[in-house]
């Protein structure tokens, strides 16, 4: 029987960004094995997410200066213009082959695309497409934290799936990447709506020693993994 | 409320592209959203970078707002905060308490910043949360406000009270639930 007023405890924290060591630990299995399933728990998390945003209401607001959004404006512009951001062309030709990456189902929100000007490694996948693949004997399959790594066979290319994946905080974003022997490659950026991840990477397992999948904040530059959310096994 | 109505609307042309419905959300949430950056950085330019960060994380993946779980200005300020107390987590070393802002306490009536450009329904929602935060016994909303504000981790607020992590989490634990009373609001 799960204590209730533990879990609120650790909640409280964890929307507050205020939990380290193993309290940290605790609320991460919490939000993968419990909460997803805990009508109690979800009312409780959204209410306390919420109020971290109504706090903030009683700071004093102060006009930002002029320049703000002015330069505000020019990233909007300038990612116009730009497109997707650049990879390295070493690390695209590490990556080239094609993985591809399923995380989550229905509602899956790849924020960020990874990929190279010519080439998008990472895309949501074809959610009938990866449910055959997740049953396929011959299908290889990973842990990756909340979800899975597919690996079908005789294809160069990964699909990442899951279900029941827990929300990163408010403002972050998964971020997936490919480890191989010249460090880690952003493949790309995903939110999982209701749960469900079902990705695409377009990478051919043979050239990748690992899948990490790190939180980061959204539209931050991807320019080296933060904090190791999950690791394939 | 309308002003609630009008932000689903504004969020609904940024999900179209409407670089309009951009610019209204900027001028609606910019002087919140800096003065609540200000106040977890305490630094003014890393304060910018919260609020350049933020709004353009919310044009580059508007969807990741989600109405079912929440209220948009919620939403926003809430992605705001994570996002300053994270820099000030990577950039602890810059840290500058005495450059903190100036509009720390008290959490006063008057408000210094009257002349900011706002929708006017954020003032009447600001008084009903500083009124909740003061009716909080003072030890439960010292570690809430060190844990918001400070961006400090539970541990790191008992080391600094002399007091058992189990009161601080306890603590903090009463005041959001105390919060979540107080501030609940209207269907």
């Amino acid at each position: 029987m799960i204590d209730h007023d533990a879990t609120d405890e650790l909640l409280a924290g964890y929307v507050l960004g205020s939990l380290s060591g193993e309290d940290a630990v605790e609320v991460d299995r919490l939000l993968a094995e419990h909460v997803p399933d805990c009508d109690r728990c979800r009312a409780t998390l959204d209410a306390f997410q919420g109020l971290t945003g109504e706090i903030g209401l009683s700071a004093s607001p102060a006009p930002p200066p002029e320049t703000l959004l002015p330069r505000l404006q020019r990233s909007l512009d300038a990612r116009r213009r730009r497109g997707l951001p650049a990879w390295s062309p070493t690390r695209l030709v590490a990556a080239a082959a094609a993985a591809v990456v399923v995380v989550g189902v229905a509602g899956l929100v790849v924020t960020q695309a990874g990929g190279g000007a010519q080439e998008q490694l990472m895309s949501q996948a074809d959610l009938a497409q990866v449910k055959l693949l997740k049953d396929d004997p011959q299908t290889t399959h990973k842990r990756i934290g909340e979800t899975q790594e597919l690996i079908p066979p005789g294809v160069e290319e990964l699909y990442i799936w899951g279900e029941n994946v827990s929300q990163p905080p408010a403002g972050f974003t998964y971020r997936v990447w490919t480890v191989g022997a010249d460090g880690e490659t952003w493949v790309g950026d995903f939110i999982p709506d209701n749960g469900v991840v079902a990705l695409h990477i377009a990478v051919d397992p043979a050239s990748v020693n690992d899948l990490l999948v790190t939180v980061e904040p959204i539209a931050s530059e991807p320019s080296q993994p933060g904090e190791p959310a999950w690791k394939a096994a | 409320m309308q002003d609630l109505a009008d932000d689903l609307e504004l969020h609904r042309r940024l999900l179209a592209g409407d670089r309009a419905a951009f610019d209204e959300i900027y001028r609606r949430y910019a002087a919140q959203a800096y003065g609540l950056a200000y106040r977890v950085t305490g630094q003014q330019v890393l304060a910018q970078d919260v609020v350049h960060d933020a709004f353009l994380a919310l044009w580059r993946a508007p969807e990741a707002f989600d109405e079912r779980r929440g209220s948009f200005r919620t939403f926003f300020l809430s992605m705001v905060h994570h996002r300053g107390v994270d820099l000030v987590r990577r950039e602890q070393r810059l840290r500058n308490r005495t450059e903190k802002a100036a509009n720390l306490e008290p959490l006063a009536d008057e408000d210094p910043a009257d002349a900011v450009a706002e929708a006017g329904y954020l003032g009447v929602r600001r008084k009903e949360v500083r009124e909740a935060l003061t009716e909080l016994p003072a030890a439960q909303r010292q570690v809430l406000e060190m844990a918001y504000f400070d961006g400090k981790t539970q541990v790191q607020i008992a080391e600094e009270l002399h007091i058992p992590l189990g009161t601080v989490k306890t603590r903090t634990l009463a005041a959001m639930r105390k919060l979540r009373v107080a501030l609940e609001e209207a269907p």
